[in-house]
C-alpha cells in the first residue's frame, strides 16, 4: 500500500481522483438506481398483470362451471374471455377462457364459433405446450364432427406422437369410424386401451368398451378374455 | 480462534476466509448454516423439497377423515402411520408437481380473491355472514393455523385453475354422441331357453367309493383351521377396587354437588302497562294507580291482568309468565322477583317494555340429588380414581415379573391374578379380546408361537392389559372322513349336475346351429323359454348373464342368427339366439337416457385427459424420493 507524509497531501490525492473518476462514479450511481427502479417497477407490473389474469379467469370459473348455465353467466364469461384475450393475450389464462369457450359453444352446437375459438388457441400458444396439444385434439373432434372428417384425421396425425396418445387415439378412432374404416378404427381403439392400461391409474372407459365389442371381431372369439362358460 | 483471526487480519488468506464468511451468510442466510440445508426433507420435486412435517400434517388429516367415516371400530391397520405416510408423500408430490406447472405457466390466486373464497364458505358463516370467530374455531378443531390453511387454500386453487383448464374444458361433439348412441342404444333380437341345474341334480347317484376318492384326491381342503390354546392374565381396574370408605364418601358427595346445577324457581305473573301513543308519564302512572287502588281493595290479580294488561299473551293466563331461575327477564324485574314474597304485588317496576306490576306465585326450591341417589356413581369414581395409580405399577410389576418367568403361574401367583384359559382361537376368530389386532399379531408373533415365551403385555384400551403365553399350538389336521362326507357327496352331485348342465346346452346349441328354433328345442325338451325383440343393453326384461354375452357377439349376417349360451349364478344354462342388430339411433334415444350418456362421456374424455396430463407434468419433473 501506498502511504502519504502529510493529510494535505492525502487531501489533494483525493481531489485529483475525484476529478478524474468522479463523472463515471454518479454516471455508474445513476444507473444503479435506474435499473433497480425499473427492475422493481418489472417485477410489480408483471405481478399486478398476472393477479389481474387470474382473477378474471377466477370470475370465469365460477361462471362457466355447473350443469345449467344461465344467459347472464354466460354473458360474463364471454365479456371475461374477452378482456383476458386483449389485454392478456399471451397468457396461459386467455388459452384457458377459450378452451371454455369452445367448451361453451359445442355445448349450443356452435361449431363454427368452437373452431374460432381453438384456431385462436393454436396461433398464442407456444409448440410443445400442453394446451397446444390438448387444442389440436379438440380442433380435430370438431372438424371431424362438422363433416370435416379428414382434416380432423391429419391435424391429429401432426400431434400423435405426445403426452395425450390415449385421448388421440380415441378420437382417432371415432374419425375413422365415421370414415367407415372400421378395421382401422378397431386398430386405433385397441392401442387407445393398451395405453389407457399403461397409464399411472388406469380408468375404465365403458363407451370406448362399448364400441370395440360393436365393432364385432373375429366372429366366435370374444372380445374380453371372460369365458363363455363362466358367469 | 477469534484472537488468532484479529491478529491476522491483515493476512490475504485471512482476509480471502472472512469474505467467503460474509459471502456464504449474505446468501444462504444462517438457517442454513445451522440446520444443515435441506437434508431434512422426504422428497423433493426440481430441488423443492417436501418436508416430514408436511407429510405429517396430511397424515393426521387422513387419519382423522378415517376416523370420521369409520368410528372406533376401525381396523387399526388402516391408520398405520407408515402405510399412510407413503401415500401422503406421493399426493404431495403431486399437488407440489401441479403448483410449479401452474406456476410455470405464471399462475397465481390472488389475495383478494382468497379473501372473498373464504368469506363466502358456508362452514365460516353464522346466520349468512362471515365470522372470525367461526373461522378461527373450526379451522383449530382441524388443526389448521389461519396461514396454513390459507396457504393450502390457496395451493388449492391454483391447482384446479390448471386442471380446469385442461382437463374440465372439454366437451362432447355432436358426432361423438351420435356414434356412441350407435352402440349404446343398441337392440338385439334374442331367443333363448332356460335348462334348470335342479334336474341334474340327483343326491344318491353318488357312491361311497365316489366319496373316498374325492376325500384322496382333494385332502388339503379337509383341514382343521390352525388355532392356539392361550392361558392369560388380565389388568383391569376393578381387580383393585376395594371398598370406599364413608368419610370418603362424603368428601366425593360435597365435591360432586357443587359442580351440581341447582337453582331456585320461582313463577312469576305480571301485568303490563305500555306507554301508549302520545300518552303522558302522569297518565301512565293514572292507569297503575287504578289497578293498584283495585288490588288494594282485594279484586284478584289475575282478573285485574285480564283487563288491563297490556301483554296480551299473558293477560288470558291472568298475567303468568311461567318460571324463571333469575334470567328470564329484565335485570329490574328480576331484582324485584327475587326479593318478593310469594303471593305479594310488587311496586310498579320500569322496564323497556313499560310499567309492571309483578306477583310472585311458587317458589320451587332448588336442591342437589341426596347422597343415596349418587352412591353407586360416586363409588365407582372414588374406586376409579383409586385404582388408577395402583393400576398403573401393576402394570410395571407385570411387564417384569411376565419377562423373566417361565410361564404365567409364577406372575399370576405372586400378584394374586386370576390364571385365565382359553381354547381352540383361530386367526379368524370373532371374540372380542381376541379378535383385536394387537392381540392377535402377539399371538401368532415368531416369539410367542415358536418361541414359546410370554408376550409383552399389551395395551388394549388406556385401563386394560392382558399378557398371554400359548400352552398349545394346533396345527391343521386332516379331517376325519365321516365328518366330512355329507360335503363331499352334495360338492360332487353339483359337479355333475354342471357337466350335465353343460352338456346339455352343447347339444341344444348344436340343434339350434342346426336351424332347429328355440321354441322348438325348448318344448321338445321341456325347457321354458323366452322371446325379447329389441332388448338393449340394460333391459331388465333379459337376466343380466344373456345381456353381457348376447352383445358381444358378431352381428349376424342378414337373415341368419348368432348362437351361443352361458351359465348363471344359479347354475342354470341359458342358450340363446341373437337374431338381429339394430344400430342405435341419437335422435330416438328417451332424453334421460342421452343425457346419461352425454354425461359419461363428458366424464370420461375428461377424466382421461386428466390422467395423461399428470403423467406428463410428473415425467417432465425431477423427483426424488429420499
Amino acid at each position: 500500500m501506498e502511504s502519504y507524509r502529510t493529510e494535505e497531501e492525502q487531501v489533494e490525492v483525493l481531489r485529483r481522483w475525484w476529478q478524474e473518476n468522479g463523472r463515471s462514479v454518479i454516471a455508474g450511481v445513476v444507473l444503479a438506481v435506474a435499473l433497480s427502479g425499473g427492475w422493481q417497477y418489472w417485477q410489480s407490473y408483471s405481478k399486478s398483470q398476472a393477479e389481474g389474469a387470474a382473477a378474471l379467469y377466477q370470475g370465469l370459473l365460477e361462471d362457466v362451471t355447473g350443469e345449467q348455465i344461465s344467459s347472464t353467466q354466460r354473458a360474463a364469461a364471454v365479456e371475461r374471455t374477452e378482456a383476458l384475450k386483449a389485454n392478456h393475450a399471451s397468457s396461459t389464462y386467455a388459452q384457458f377462457a377459450a378452451l371454455h369457450m369452445a367448451r361453451l359453444a359445442v355445448q349450443s352446437d356452435d361449431l363454427a364459433q368452437a373452431e374460432a375459438e381453438l384456431r385462436w388457441i393454436l396461433t398464442s400458444s407456444s409448440p410443445g405446450a400442453d394446451v397446444k396439444a390438448v387444442t389440436q385434439l379438440r380442433l380435430a373432434r370438431v372438424l371431424a364432427s362438422s363433416e370435416r372428417a379428414d382434416e380432423g384425421l391429419a391435424m391429429l396425425e401432426t400431434g400423435a406422437d405426445n403426452a395425450y396418445a390415449a385421448s388421440y387415439a380415441v378420437a382417432r378412432g371415432d374419425i375413422l369410424m365415421q370414415l367407415g374404416r372400421d378395421d382401422e378404427a378397431r386398430e386405433a381403439y385397441q392401442q387407445a386401451r393398451l395405453l389407457v392400461a399403461g397409464l399411472d391409474s388406469p380408468v375404465p372407459l365403458q363407451t370406448l368398451e362399448e364400441k370395440l365389442e360393436g365393432l364385432n371381431p373375429v366372429p366366435g372369439e370374444p372380445v374380453t378374455t371372460e369365458s363363455a362358460t363362466e358367469e | 480462534m477469534l484472537q488468532d483471526i484479529r491478529s491476522n487480519i491483515q493476512g490475504t488468506a485471512a482476509k480471502i476466509i472472512i469474505g467467503l464468511i460474509v459471502i456464504s451468510f449474505s446468501i444462504f442466510g444462517i438457517e442454513s448454516i445451522l440446520l444443515g440445508g435441506g437434508s431434512n426433507s422426504v422428497a423433493e420435486v426440481n430441488g423443492e423439497a417436501i418436508s416430514p412435517q408436511e407429510v405429517q400434517q396430511v397424515v393426521q388429516t387422513r387419519q382423522r377423515q378415517l376416523l370420521q367415516m369409520m368410528g372406533d371400530n376401525i381396523d387399526p391397520s388402516l391408520l398405520d402411520d407408515q402405510r399412510l405416510q407413503a401415500e401422503a408423500i406421493q399426493s404431495l408430490i403431486q399437488q407440489r408437481v401441479l403448483i410449479q406447472a401452474a406456476q410455470g405457466e405464471k399462475m397465481v390466486v390472488p389475495e383478494p380473491v382468497l379473501g372473498e373464497i373464504i368469506a363466502s364458505m358456508p362452514q365460516f358463516q353464522i346466520n349468512g355472514q362471515f365470522s372470525p370467530e367461526a373461522y378461527r374455531s373450526v379451522l383449530a378443531s382441524n388443526g389448521y393455523s389461519p396461514a396454513m390453511f390459507k396457504q393450502s387454500l390457496a395451493n388449492d386453487l391454483l391447482v384446479n385453475q390448471l386442471r380446469s383448464g385442461i382437463a374440465g374444458s372439454d366437451f362432447v361433439t355432436p358426432g361423438e354422441m351420435a356414434l356412441s348412441a350407435r352402440f349404446n342404444a343398441e337392440q338385439r333380437d334374442l331367443r333363448y331357453l332356460i335348462i334348470p341345474m335342479d334336474e341334474y341334480l340327483v343326491d344318491d347317484s353318488v357312491s361311497e367309493g365316489d366319496v373316498a376318492a374325492y376325500y384322496e384326491a382333494q385332502a388339503d381342503e379337509f383341514m382343521t383351521a390352525e388355532s392356539v390354546d392361550v392361558t392369560y392374565l388380565e389388568l383391569t381396574p376393578e381387580a383393585f377396587f376395594v371398598p370406599v370408605s364413608e368419610d370418603d364418601l362424603q368428601a366425593e358427595y360435597e365435591l360432586a354437588i357443587q359442580d351440581y346445577q341447582y337453582a331456585t324457581e320461582r313463577r312469576v305473573s305480571h301485568i303490563l302497562f305500555e306507554p301508549r301513543d302520545g300518552e303522558s308519564d302522569e297518565d301512565l302512572n293514572a292507569r297503575v294507580a287504578v289497578v293498584q287502588t283495585a288490588l288494594a281493595a282485594g279484586e284478584a290479580f289475575e282478573e285485574l291482568a285480564k283487563v288491563h294488561s297490556d301483554d296480551i299473551g299473558s293477560a288470558s293466563f291472568g298475567g303468568d309468565l311461567g318460571y324463571t331461575t333469575g334470567d328470564a327477564f329484565p335485570e329490574a324485574m328480576e331484582e324485584a322477583i327475587e326479593v318478593l314474597e310469594v303471593d305479594v304485588v310488587s311496586e310498579a317496576i320500569e322496564t323497556e317494555a313499560g310499567l309492571h306490576l309483578v306477583k310472585v306465585t311458587e317458589v320451587r326450591e332448588g336442591s342437589a340429588p341426596a347422597l343415596a341417589e349418587m352412591r353407586e356413581q360416586l363409588e365407582r369414581q372414588v374406586q376409579e380414581r383409586q385404582a388408577a395409580g395402583e393400576l398403573v405399577s401393576a402394570v410395571e410389576r407385570l411387564r417384569d415379573l411376565s419377562f423373566n418367568a417361565e410361564d404365567l403361574a409364577g406372575p399370576a401367583g405372586t400378584m394374586e391374578l386370576e390364571l385365565q384359559q382359553r381354547d381352540g382361537i383361530t386367526r379368524d376368530t370373532s371374540d372380542e379380546l381376541f379378535s383385536n389386532a394387537l392381540v392377535q399379531a402377539a399371538l401368532y408373533s415368531d416369539d410367542v408361537l415358536q418361541g414359546g415365551h410370554n408376550s409383552e403385555v399389551i395395551e388394549l384400551s388406556g385401563d386394560h392389559y392382558v399378557v398371554l403365553r400359548i400352552r398349545q399350538h394346533n396345527t391343521p389336521e386332516r379331517l376325519p372322513l365321516e365328518s366330512v362326507a355329507a360335503e363331499i357327496e352334495s360338492r360332487i352331485a353339483l359337479e355333475r349336475a354342471r357337466e350335465g348342465v353343460s352338456s346339455a346346452a352343447q347339444s341344444a346349441l348344436e340343434k339350434l346351429r342346426a336351424g332347429e328354433g328355440v321354441e322348438a328345442v325348448a318344448t321338445a325338451a321341456g325347457y321354458e323359454w323366452q322371446v325379447e325383440l329389441g332388448a338393449g343393453r340394460s333391459s331388465l326384461s333379459v337376466p343380466r348373464s344373456v345381456l353381457n354375452r348376447a352383445f358381444r357377439l358378431p352381428t349376424p349376417a342378414a337373415g341368419e342368427s348368432e348362437f351361443d349360451f352361458v351359465i348363471d349364478a344359479a347354475g342354470d344354462a341359458l342358450v340363446f339366439e341373437v337374431a338381429k342388430v339394430t344400430p342405435g339411433e341419437l335422435a330416438v334415444m328417451p332424453e334421460a337416457a342421452r343425457n346419461g350418456l352425454r354425461r359419461q362421456l363428458g366424464v370420461e374424455h375428461s377424466r382421461l385427459l386428466d390422467i395423461e396430463h399428470l403423467s406428463a407434468l410428473q415425467s417432465r419433473a425431477d423427483i426424488d424420493v429420499l
